[in-house]
């Protein structure tokens, strides 16, 4: 077992640490709180043997009996109980720096973690694949607060565990060979025990969380479709599944925990199994019967109940153990799951490209609708040529609809021009800027539309004002004005507290139509930008709204060079060029031919 | 605090028997622990008495005590761990099913409450420990101090004054984190959680958005700064309980020191022998173990608060709501020829909202008509469709279903005479059969193929190997959109309403499954009344008649002018 935490502990030292691991100082951290736990436990041998020491005094004087000798005893035993408290409220205070320390490493390292799930989700690239955001949330929420008593417990007690039974046995073995045996014969079979057991457990209980987590699921699922349910009138037949499925979770919960605690069991039975053959030994051999066990002089009481006092002692650590090594578990379980989130990602940790977008920056960077040229540009999405060669060029204030078929390639346009995806070959310019020197400051000066437009928790306001550098200058009218013209002036009135109503996830409250339109209204506050993309902004509209929504775009799309994806004839009525991207000449294939 | 009574509370009325087993069974590894030792104190030192002066020890009923008590402690604390889990793992079974039957009876909508389910039953989980590590410990520590106090008692005053000093103290230690437990850490932590959760949900959902508009780095910020007020609430409590474990180890040692002195002084006044004094003494060595066993649940108690609390506050809000099961059946007779369904000055408005949605609504459709409502999306259509199938109740103004009041149909009744098919239509993690005997629990085998015959499934279902008992996933993956539709049109065929309310049924569906789907669902519907709420062409094109929503507010609101 030692083996393997060595190892461990070797390869956090020596390469920087994946993700959710402890850095070489954080470990140090532990250790030493570790060894504060060790001090700790190493001061109650000295207290065993002030205890047995006052003990045996007073034995011996009571026996013999003689007033002025227990009168001797009396300041004996003042002194000893004295020097009992000022031991114990050291000790006390060892135990309370170690666990201060331990628990600052442990928040080091859940915020490290956190930050570096961060870090990756802000470098990687929009346009490119990422775990849900459900899955995301669970991570960087309950994984990382996994690792928290991981580090916290059971580093520090690993510690504990390697020295001081190792000293008590030590100790013992000084007064009583065979006390220090007895120790030693039901001290290491507890691991081996627990090993049996615990590997069976752990299978069980990774079914038993398998299982609680398909119960919850069940429940969900129920209750998400609790509508449909109730229009059915199913609903109290459904009472009756979940029930059932909730009794069959608790049988089968009994079953495997019942395996887990033989574990704690047999960790029992031995500690208490060792303190019993130690008193009977040590009762034994005072009375005479018994004479082995000792290097030559008997056995005297103080010495016996000294060995007594230490055998719980010994097994004290075993037991914090145990418990921590569940800690364990789940801690590397949450380490995995995290390493796993990474992989998905394909992103490296270490190179996150999130400190160049915090560069200062001048406050504006573009004055006038720029032309956007495509030179010789191709683009490759996961080993698929999308673009080859493209060449593309938009005027200044044009606007250029682009249409085609779904999948040939009008988001992935929209996303080179916002920076999300990076040509494989050839370049893009705005203005007289290349994209990638001016992506910062070009999604600052775009006015943007996308298929699924999101908002943000927060007011009605806030989401709408988020975009735009200058927040303190906006007057109410000026969002008004925004709103009318995106087709969302009524809507505002409806709304509860006007600017003011908090909007959930996903805008909650607020249907597909009419987060498009308050998506528009604050594209429409940017009216410094310079440029406008508009991806399929009709899609899943009504007519009516569909109007609002394109009275809006023509509106905007004056003063701007605008790039607007769409296949709905209505929009296409707008004037403008219009392209087809599936006959750009461009695609892989024609490429080929 | 007091809803955590209101949980222990439930937990015994809902299993006396098991409460009590659990707690009984849980003294017995406590007392011999502390027995175990008290007595190997005991037997060696009188051992040590009777090897110098040479007197009578009878050896072996004590060693035999010893182990017996070993074997007694061990298997004490596995009985009490499956008694105790059992008795936990009954009471949170039921209490899961209350709450959803809570849950099934209030009025929420809406995906917000898929995550307040989400917390709910990580809440319940979290019960467990109010009955294992709060009660069980503390009431095991107080009947433990009761039993020392009494033995104490008997042998000497001073003895006994020592042990109830020290006792106290350790219930005043649990009554401190009790009464004055850190309810705004715990509130703290626990938004912060959430808001770690949320706000990094939003950042990932919202990536493309937040890059252009918002910038992905503040949004980064606002998880940092979730995430250390976390951490500082978090630490904020773990300092309490690292300092309540501390004071309790204190206490343990400081009795340690004034107990060995008691009882030595005790001896020396003759009142037991010198064995007994170690004995005592050696028993106070095994108490700190005994009580630090609440510690865990004292520390955790205000995020246990917190759980009871939102437990508790949601069973019985549910328990408020009045089933609408109850309500009698006013006039059971039917009027022949009235209309399938009539809205005679209905208003509604959401709660918190300023306006009314629906605002003075009147309209009839007639048995075996369709009727399509059209207008603008948010004017209130769908409202309209809730209303018709009373997941909402209007605020004024009376809607009748064939003549009889809405409100005071019995469930049952309602739900045979109207089906409601929505894009929302939901499937359900199970098999296929099960999601269709949503809508008919007795149809048989033969039946079920019928409709998915109908609903243009029959050749996809049989293509499954399990046919019927093929699995869908959560939210009906494994199925295209289309066909997820299809499935909830067969579930809806193994009913005959009088009325199908069509709400926005083919949103989301090409044109061309649209066209089907609707044109299977007119094949079926039968003589049924339908009321349609569309904006798409193809689904008013069926309809007989259309009705403008939004002309039917403004005409009403002349009508009152």
């Amino acid at each position: 077992m030692n083996k393997a935490l060595d190892g461990e502990a070797v390869i956090n030292s020596e390469i920087k640490p994946g993700i959710g691991q402890s850095t070489t100082q954080e470990n140090n951290l532990l250790r030493r709180a570790g060894l504060l736990l060790v001090l700790s436990d190493a001061l109650w041998i000295v207290q065993a043997g002030l205890i047995a020491s006052a003990l045996a005094s007073a034995l011996s004087s009571l026996s013999v009996a003689n007033g002025r000798e227990v009168q001797l005893a009396f300041s004996y035993l003042t002194l000893m109980v004295l020097m009992v408290g000022l031991v114990a409220i050291v000790r006390v205070l060892l135990q309370v720096t170690a666990q201060k320390r331990s628990r600052f490493a442990a928040r080091q390292i859940k915020s490290r973690t956190r930050n570096e799930l961060l870090n990756v989700a802000v470098s990687r690239s929009p346009a490119l694949p990422f775990p849900t955001s459900g899955a995301f949330a669970v991570h960087i929420g309950e994984q990382v607060d996994l690792l928290g008593p991981y580090y916290q417990n059971y580093v520090p007690q690993v510690m504990r565990l390697k020295i001081v039974p190792v000293a008590i046995v030590l100790v013992t073995l000084w007064f009583s060979w065979l006390a220090a045996l007895i120790l030693i014969v039901s001290g290491p079979m507890i691991p081996i025990f627990m090993a049996l057991i615990g590997s069976r457990a752990k299978a069980a209980s990774a079914d038993r969380q398998e299982e609680l987590t398909r119960l919850s699921g069940t429940l969900l699922d129920r209750i998400k479709g609790m509508e449909t349910l109730r229009l059915f009138g199913a609903v109290d037949r459904t009472r009756e599944d979940i029930r059932r499925a909730g009794d069959a979770f608790r049988l089968g919960t009994m079953c495997v925990l019942k395996i887990a605690f033989l574990s704690s069991t047999v960790l029992e039975l031995f500690s208490a199994l060792g303190i019993a053959f130690c008193a009977v030994y040590v009762g034994f051999s005072l009375l005479g019967e018994f004479q082995v066990g000792t290097w030559g002089a008997p056995l005297s009481y103080a010495q016996g109940l000294f060995v007594l006092l230490l055998a719980p002692e010994f097994f004290a650590p075993l037991r914090a153990f145990a418990v921590a090594y569940h800690d364990r578990a789940a801690g590397l379980a949450a380490q995995q799951k995290l390493a796993g989130l990474i992989d998905e990602t394909g992103e490296n940790v270490a190179c996150s490209t999130a400190r160049s977008l915090k560069k200062r920056r001048p406050d504006q960077f573009f004055f006038s609708p720029p032309t956007v040229r495509f030179v010789e540009v191709s683009v490759i999405h996961s080993d698929h040529p999308i673009f080859v060669d493209l060449n593309l060029e938009i005027l200044a204030g044009e606007t250029l609809f682009l249409t085609g078929d779904s999948g040939s390639g009008k988001t992935t346009l929209l996303d080179c021009v916002l920076g999300f995806h990076q040509p494989a070959k050839g370049e893009i310019r705005i203005g007289d800027h290349r994209l990638a020197d001016a992506v910062v400051p070009l999604r600052e000066s775009v006015m943007w539309l996308s298929q699924s437009p999101r908002l943000f928790h927060g007011s009605l306001k806030a989401n709408l004002i988020k975009g735009i550098r200058n927040r303190e200058g906006v007057s109410d009218e000026e969002i008004h004005a925004a709103l009318r013209l995106a087709g969302a002036g009524e809507l505002v009135k409806r709304l509860p507290h006007g600017l003011a109503t908090q909007l959930g996830e996903d805008g909650f409250g607020l249907s597909v139509g009419e987060i498009r339109r308050v998506a528009l209204a604050r594209a429409a506050m940017r009216k410094d930008a310079v440029l406008l993309l508009a991806d399929e902004p009709t899609a899943g509209l009504d007519p009516q709204t569909a109007a609002d929504v394109i009275n809006g775009l023509a509106t905007l799309s004056k003063e701007r060079t605008s790039l607007i994806a769409t296949h709905d004839p209505t929009v296409l009525r707008l004037p403008g060029r219009k392209v087809d991207v599936a006959k750009l000449c461009c695609r892989a294939e024609l490429a080929a031919t | 605090m007091k809803t955590v009574w209101q949980i222990i509370l439930e937990q015994y009325r809902y299993s006396r028997f098991h409460f009590a087993v659990g707690i009984l069974v849980a003294l017995l590894p406590a007392l011999a622990g502390a027995l175990l030792l008290g007595v190997s104190g005991w037997f060696i030192t009188a051992a040590a008495i009777a090897g110098t002066t040479g007197a009578f020890l009878n050896i072996f009923v004590p060693s035999a005590i010893i182990r017996a008590l070993a074997i007694i402690r061990t298997a004490g604390r596995y009985g009490e761990r499956v008694l105790t889990h059992d008795a936990t793992f009954r009471f949170l079974t039921g209490l899961r099913d209350r709450v959803f039957s809570a849950i099934a009876h209030s009025n929420e909508r809406g995906q917000r409450s898929g995550l307040v389910l989400n917390r709910l039953t990580l809440d319940i989980a979290a019960l467990d420990t109010v009955y294992l590590r709060l009660v069980v410990p503390l009431l095991v520590a107080a009947i433990l101090a009761l039993l020392l106090a009494l033995i104490w008692w008997t042998l000497s005053f001073q003895l006994f004054l020592v042990g109830s000093v020290f006792l106290s103290s350790w219930a005043v230690l649990a009554w401190i984190s009790f009464a004055k437990a850190d309810r705004k850490n715990a509130r703290r932590e626990d938004a912060a959680s959430d808001a770690i959760g949320l706000r990094a949900a939003d950042l990932i959902a919202g990536r493309r958005d937040l890059a252009i508009y918002g910038g992905l780095n503040e949004a980064a910020r606002g998880v940092s700064i979730a995430d250390d007020r976390q951490a500082k609430a978090h630490e904020a409590l773990e300092e309490r309980s690292t300092w309540l474990t501390a004071a309790s180890t204190l206490i343990g040692q400081l009795f340690l020191a004034a107990v060995l002195m008691a009882a030595v002084l005790g001896a020396a006044s003759g009142g037991f022998g010198i064995a007994t004094a170690v004995g005592l003494v050696l028993v106070v060595m095994a108490l700190p173990e005994i009580f630090s066993m609440m510690l865990p649940g004292l520390a955790g108690l205000p995020r246990i608060a917190l759980a009871a609390r939102r437990t508790v506050n949601r069973v019985w809000a549910g328990n408020a709501v009045q089933s609408v099961d109850q309500v009698q059946e006013i006039d059971a007779a039917l009027e022949v020829g009235t209309d399938a369904i009539a809205f005679e000055k209905v208003s509604f408005r959401y709660p918190g909202a300023t306006g009314n949605v629906i605002d003075d609504v009147s309209f009839q459709i007639r048995p075996g008509e369709v009727v399509a409502l059209s207008g603008r999306s948010g004017c209130g259509k769908s409202t309209v469709a809730a209303l018709a199938s009373r997941l909402v109740t209007p605020d004024r103004g009376r809607i009748c279903l064939a003549g009889r009041s809405l409100d005071s149909l019995p469930e049952e009744t309602l739900r045979q005479s109207v089906t409601v098919l929505s894009q929302r239509a939901y499937l359900f993690n199970d098999t296929v059969a099960a999601n269709l005997r949503i809508a008919a629990p007795l149809a048989s085998d033969g039946e079920l193929w019928a409709a998915l015959e109908k609903a243009a499934l029959g050749e996809r279902m049989s293509r499954n190997a399990e046919g019927l008992q093929a699995i869908l996933g959560e939210g009906g993956v494994g199925l295209s959109g289309g066909e997820q539709r299809r499935l909830a049109l067969a579930r809806a065929f193994l009913t005959r309403p009088d009325l199908f309310i069509l709400d926005e049924m083919t949103e989301g569906l090409d044109e061309g499954t649209s066209k089907e789907v609707l044109d299977r669902f007119n094949s079926h519907r039968g003589s049924a009344a339908v009321l349609i709420v569309a904006h798409k062409k193809c689904e008013l094109d069926l309809a007989d008649r259309i009705v403008n929503l939004r002309a039917l507010q403004a005409a009403s609101g002349e009508e009152v002018r």
